[in-house]
C-alpha cells in the first residue's frame, strides 16, 4: 500500500457516516487498500503520475468555511434548484429548498435510503476504477435524484461545489446518485470551482447515472479549479432501452485532474452524445478518459473531444469504445482534436476499439497539430492581426463544441471566460509566433 | 451463405509439409552452456559470445510481456530446442549441386526454386532453413556491385567490423524479452552491407522455414545501407504443421545512413494452426530500423500465418527529412491472434512517417492493430498520417485498435484515423446485380481494400500475396 492509501483510510475512519452505508463503505476500503497503487506501467495511468498526491499528502478533512468566497467565484446564472457544497460540506442557507425529488443521503427518508443502498456503487465498477473505490470507502453524505417513472423536472439541478484555501491540504469527497425512472427528465450541473489559487487540496467525486427507458438526461461537468487543486472525479452511466444521456464537460486549473466517463449501453436504442473540452495551460495536467460499453444491439454513440494545451502542460485523452459480440448494428464515432501551442506543451492521446461484432460501424479519428497556416494568412490578407487571428481561430476551435450545448446558461458562462482566455496576451496561446 | 463461409474459411495449410532431412538438433532446454554451444558450433570470436551471454543474463532478469491483445498458455522455455541444422550442412555445399536434393525439393515445393529463380525473377535467395543458413545464390553478382549479402555467420568472419559495430545498435540486447532471447541464442540470418552510392542490382531475398520438431527459430538479420544506396529485400516464411505450437524469435535491424533508402517487405505465412487453434507458431518478433538523414525505411508486411504474431516494425526517425513507411495487412482465421503494428518514432526535424494498416478477420480469431506515434520535443514540422481500417468476417472474430499518439512538439502535425466495418450489403449487391457471384465480390472486395498495402508489394510478392488473402476469403461475407 502506498502512503496515500494508507492515508486515505485513516481519513475514512475519522468521519461520521450513517450506518446504513456501512456495508459499502467497508467494501470500498477493501478494494480500495487491496488495489495495487498505479505506476507508470500501469496501463490506465500510464501517462498521468499521482505523485502530486503523495508529495502533498493531504491529511485531514477540509472544513466548510464561511461566505466570503462568494465575492471571488461567479456561480452560473441559471433558474435551477441550486445546492452549494462548500469542501464537501452542503451550506443550507445558500442552497435553494429541495424538491421532494432531490435529497441528501442523510435526509434521506426509508423510501429514499432503500433506492440508495440498492443502487449506490452499482454503475460504478470499483475493481477498475481505483478512486471510485475510495469514493465508497469515503461515502458519508451525497445527492439523490430521483426522477419518478414519466415525470420531468421543473428545474435544472445545479450543484456548485467550492473549494477554499486550508492552512493545509485537505480532501473532500463528493457523491452524486442520479435515478431516472423510465420516460422521465432531468438536467444536471456539476460545477467544481475553487476560490484561491494557493489552494492545496484534493477533491474526489464520483456521479452515478441510472437512465430508465426513454428517459433522457442532460448531463454537464465544468471543472474550473485553481492550480493546486488535484481533483479524480469519474462520471458513470448505465443506458436502459431508448435512453438518451446528453453530457458536455469542461476542464481547466489543476495540476492533476483526472476525469473518467464511463457509459454502459444495457439496452437496445440508447444513444450517447459526449462532448468535452480540455484547455490545460501553465504547469497543468487534464487527463480524459472515457470508456463506452455497447452490451447490446442498436445502440449509437457520438462521442468528440477538444483540446488546446498551452504552457508546459499537459493533456491526456482515453477513449475506449467496447462492442460486445452480441452489440450488432452499434454505430460509435469518436473524434479527439488537440492543438499544441506550446514548445514545451504535451499531449498523449489513444483512441481504442475494441470490437467483437462485425455488423458494426465504428471509426475513430484523432489530430494533433498547430494551428492551420492558410488559415492564418486568410485571416490577415483580409487585415485582420496576426494575434487576433490565432485568438479568433482557437476561439472558433472550442466555439464549434460550445455552440452545440443545448443550455443557453451555460454558453454564456463559459464564452466570455474563453474569450479573456483566448484574448491577446493570453497564456494559453502566446507562446508560438506561427513563423 | 454462412456454410459456404465456413467451407471457404476452411482452407488447408499448403506449406505444412515436412521435409525427412536428417538434422543435427540439439536437446531441449536452455542455460548458459547451450549459448556457449551455439556460439562454438558458428566459430565465433569472443566479443560476439560476451555480447550473446550479456543478453542471456539479461534474459533471466526479465518478465515475459503481457500486455499485448493475445492469450496462450505459458511458454516453457526450457522444453525448446536452441539449435537445428539439416546435417547434410556438416561439411558445408560449394555450390548448389552440392545441397541436399531433398532440402531443395523442400523449397521447390515452397514455390521458390533456386535454380529458377536465379535464372527468372533475377532475386538473390538467401534461405535459411530451421536454424541456418543453407545456400545464398547469386552471390558473384552481387560482389560485383560491392553488395555482401551472405549469413550473418559467415559475416562474424568477413566483416567483424560491420557487425561489431552495427549489431544491437537498433534493437539492444535488453530491448525487450524476446530481443534478449534472440540475441542470446540467435543461430543464423541474413547480412546485407550496400556500400555507398550503390543501387543494389537485384532484389534480395531471404526464406525462412521451420522444419524440426520441437525446435524455435531465432534469425536475426542485419541490414545496412550506406550514404545514398538502396536496397529493396524480400523476406517469406513457412513452417510444417505440426500439434505443438512452435516458437519463432526474431530480430530485424535495419540501419540507414545518410540519405539511403531500405525497402522491406515481409509475407509471413508461418504455420497458424488448425481450426481449432492446435499448434501453429508463435511469432513473436522485433523489427526496427533506423533513418539517418535524408533516409528512408519502409516496412510492407503481410501477415498470414502464424497461432499468435506479436509484431511491431518500427522506424527511428534520427536525422532530419527522412522518412518511415509502413503498410500492412494482416489477416487472422480461425483461432489465430494477431498483435500487430508499427511505432514511429520521430526526433529530426521535418521527419515524416506514413502507417496504413489494414487488418481482415474471420473465424473466432482476434486482430489488433497496436502502434505508436510520438513526436519528440525536436521534430519541428514532423508529419504523420496513419490510416487503420478493419474488415470484420463472422460474427466471432474481433478487430481491435490501439493507437498510442503523442506529440511534444506544437508544429508537428498528426492524424489518425481508424474504422472497422463488414463488407456492406450494397457494395455487394452492386456486385452480384452485375453479374458477378458472391464469392468473385468478396474477393474484389477484399482486395480492393488491400490495395494501397498490395501496390507496395515488389511484383512478385503482390501475386502471392492476393492468393493468399483470395483463397481464405473468397465468398466470406453476404
Amino acid at each position: 500500500m502506498s502512503d496515500f492509501q494508507n492515508v486515505a483510510l485513516q481519513l475514512a475512519e475519522a468521519q461520521h457516516s450513517p450506518d446504513w452505508l456501512q456495508s459499502l463503505r467497508e467494501r470500498g476500503a477493501l478494494s480500495w487498500s487491496s488495489a495495487r497503487w498505479p505506476t507508470r506501467k500501469t496501463e490506465l495511468w500510464k501517462n498521468t503520475p499521482l505523485q502530486p498526491l503523495q508529495s502533498d499528502m493531504p491529511s485531514r478533512w477540509a472544513a466548510a468555511t464561511g461566505t466570503d468566497w462568494q465575492q471571488d467565484i461567479e456561480q452560473i446564472d441559471i433558474d435551477a434548484t441550486r445546492l452549494v457544497f462548500v469542501n464537501g460540506q452542503f451550506m443550507a442557507e445558500l442552497s435553494s429548498d429541495l424538491p421532494e425529488e432531490i435529497v441528501r443521503f442523510a435526509d434521506a427518508n426509508v423510501a429514499q435510503r432503500q433506492v440508495i443502498e440498492q443502487k449506490l456503487g452499482t454503475v460504478v465498477d470499483a475493481e477498475r476504477h481505483l478512486f471510485a473505490a475510495l469514493s465508497n470507502a469515503w461515502v458519508a453524505d451525497g445527492i439523490l435524484v430521483q426522477v419518478p417513472r414519466n415525470r420531468s423536472l421543473d428545474k435544472p439541478i445545479y450543484v456548485l461545489n467550492v473549494s477554499t484555501p486550508e492552512a493545509e491540504p485537505a480532501v473532500s469527497n463528493q457523491r452524486v446518485l442520479m435515478v431516472l425512472e423510465d420516460g422521465s427528465q432531468a438536467e444536471l450541473i456539476e460545477h467544481y470551482v475553487s476560490a484561491d489559487s494557493k489552494q492545496n487540496g484534493f477533491v474526489n467525486s464520483l456521479t452515478e447515472v441510472i437512465v430508465g427507458q426513454n428517459a433522457q438526461v442532460q448531463h454537464y461537468r465544468i471543472n474550473l479549479e485553481q492550480e493546486d487543486l488535484l481533483h479524480v472525479g469519474g462520471v458513470h452511466v448505465n443506458l436502459h432501452r431508448d435512453a438518451r444521456f446528453h453530457g458536455f464537460t469542461l476542464a481547466q486549473g489543476s495540476r492533476l485532474k483526472r476525469i473518467d466517463y464511463q457509459v454502459n449501453h444495457r439496452g437496445e436504442g440508447a444513444h450517447l452524445e459526449l462532448h468535452g473540452v480540455y484547455l490545460p495551460r501553465n504547469k497543468q495536467l487534464i487527463d480524459y478518459h472515457t470508456n463506452v460499453e455497447h452490451c447490446v444491439p442498436h445502440c449509437t454513440t457520438n462521442e468528440v473531444f477538444r483540446g488546446i494545451i498551452g504552457d508546459s502542460a499537459k493533456a491526456v485523452f482515453n477513449g475506449r469504445i467496447h462492442i460486445h459480440p452480441q452489440a450488432q448494428k452499434t454505430l460509435a464515432e469518436l473524434s479527439n482534436k488537440n492543438l499544441l501551442t506550446s514548445p514545451n506543451a504535451e499531449i498523449y492521446t489513444k483512441p481504442e476499439l475494441e470490437i467483437y461484432a462485425d455488423d458494426v460501424r465504428c471509426a475513430h479519428g484523432a489530430t494533433i497539430s498547430q494551428l492551420n497556416e492558410t488559415s492564418l494568412f486568410y485571416l490577415q490578407s483580409r487585415g485582420v492581426e496576426r494575434a487576433e487571428a490565432i485568438s479568433m481561430l482557437s476561439f472558433g476551435f472550442i466555439n464549434e463544441l460550445l455552440t452545440q450545448v443545448p443550455e443557453q446558461a451555460i454558453q454564456d458562462y463559459l464564452r466570455p471566460r474563453l474569450t479573456t482566455l483566448f484574448g491577446q496576451g493570453s497564456e494559453l496561446l502566446g507562446q508560438l509566433d506561427y513563423e | 451463405m454462412s456454410q459456404q463461409v465456413e467451407n471457404l474459411i476452411k482452407k488447408d495449410y499448403a506449406a505444412g509439409f515436412h521435409s525427412a532431412i536428417e538434422s543435427d538438433t540439439l536437446p531441449p532446454g536452455l542455460n548458459e552452456e547451450v549459448v556457449r554451444f551455439i556460439s562454438a558450433k558458428k566459430g565465433e570470436p569472443e566479443w560476439l559470445l560476451e555480447w550473446r551471454l550479456k543478453a542471456f543474463r539479461a534474459w533471466q532478469e526479465m518478465e515475459e510481456p503481457t500486455w499485448a491483445h493475445v492469450h496462450y498458455p505459458e511458454i516453457d522455455f526450457q522444453s525448446v530446442s536452441y539449435f537445428s541444422s539439416p546435417k547434410s550442412m556438416a561439411d558445408k555445399p560449394k555450390s548448389l549441386d552440392e545441397v541436399d536434393p531433398e532440402l531443395i525439393a523442400t523449397y521447390e515445393k515452397l514455390g521458390i526454386p533456386l535454380h529458377e529463380q536465379e535464372m527468372l525473377a533475377g532475386v538473390a535467395v538467401d534461405a535459411v532453413f530451421d536454424s541456418v543458413s543453407v545456400v545464398t545464390t547469386f552471390r558473384a553478382k552481387l560482389e560485383e556491385a560491392g553488395v555482401i549479402f551472405c549469413p550473418i555467420s559467415e559475416a562474424v568472419h568477413r566483416c567483424p567490423e560491420l557487425v561489431q559495430k552495427y549489431l544491437g545498435s537498433v534493437v539492444p540486447q535488453k530491448d525487450n524479452y524476446y530481443a534478449a532471447l534472440n540475441s542470446a541464442v540467435f543461430s543464423d540470418g541474413s547480412f546485407v552491407y550496400i556500400p555507398k552510392g550503390v543501387r543494389c542490382p537485384m532484389e534480395l531475398s531471404t526464406y525462412f522455414r521451420i522444419n524440426e520438431m520441437n525446435t524455435g527459430q531465432f534469425e536475426r538479420t542485419l541490414i545496412i545501407a550506406d550514404e545514398g544506396s538502396h536496397v529493396s529485400y524480400l523476406e517469406g516464411c513457412t513452417a510444417p504443421m505440426r500439434d505443438e505450437n512452435q516458437l519463432h524469435a526474431a530480430v530485424v535491424e535495419l540501419v540507414a545512413l545518410d540519405g539511403a533508402q531500405i525497402k522491406y517487405s515481409t509475407v509471413q505465412n508461418w504455420y497458424p494452426g488448425d481450426s481449432e487453434g492446435k499448434g501453429g507458431i508463435y511469432n513473436f518478433v522485433t523489427k526496427r530500423g533506423l533513418c539517418h538523414a535524408n533516409a528512408k525505411i519502409s516496412w510492407t508486411q503481410v501477415e498470414t500465418g502464424s497461432a499468435i504474431t506479436w509484431k511491431y516494425p518500427s522506424c527511428i526517425l534520427k536525422g532530419d527529412n527522412s522518412v518511415g513507411e509502413f503498410y500492412s495487412v494482416a489477416l487472422t482465421n480461425n483461432c489465430q491472434q494477431a498483435d500487430t503494428g508499427t511505432k514511429m518514432i520521430h526526433l529530426g526535424k521535418n521527419t515524416r512517417s506514413t502507417i496504413i494498416a489494414k487488418g481482415i478477420s474471420a473465424g473466432r480469431s482476434n486482430s489488433a492493430y497496436r502502434g505508436l506515434v510520438r513526436m519528440n520535443p525536436g521534430a519541428e514540422g514532423a508529419r504523420n498520417f496513419t490510416q487503420c481500417d478493419s474488415l470484420l468476417i463472422g460474427d466471432r472474430c474481433g478487430a481491435h485498435t490501439f493507437p498510442y499518439i503523442e506529440s511534444k512538439n506544437p508544429s508537428a502535425v498528426v492524424e489518425h484515423e481508424a474504422t472497422t466495418s463488414k463488407v456492406s450489403d450494397d457494395q455487394m449487391f452492386l456486385c452480384q446485380q452485375r453479374g458477378l457471384d458472391a464469392e468473385k465480390a468478396i474477393s474484389m472486395i477484399v482486395n480492393g481494400f488491400c490495395r494501397e498495402v498490395f501496390k507496395e508489394l515488389p511484383m512478385e510478392f503482390a501475386v502471392e500475396a492476393g492468393k493468399l488473402l483470395e483463397v481464405s476469403l473468397e465468398g466470406s461475407v453476404g
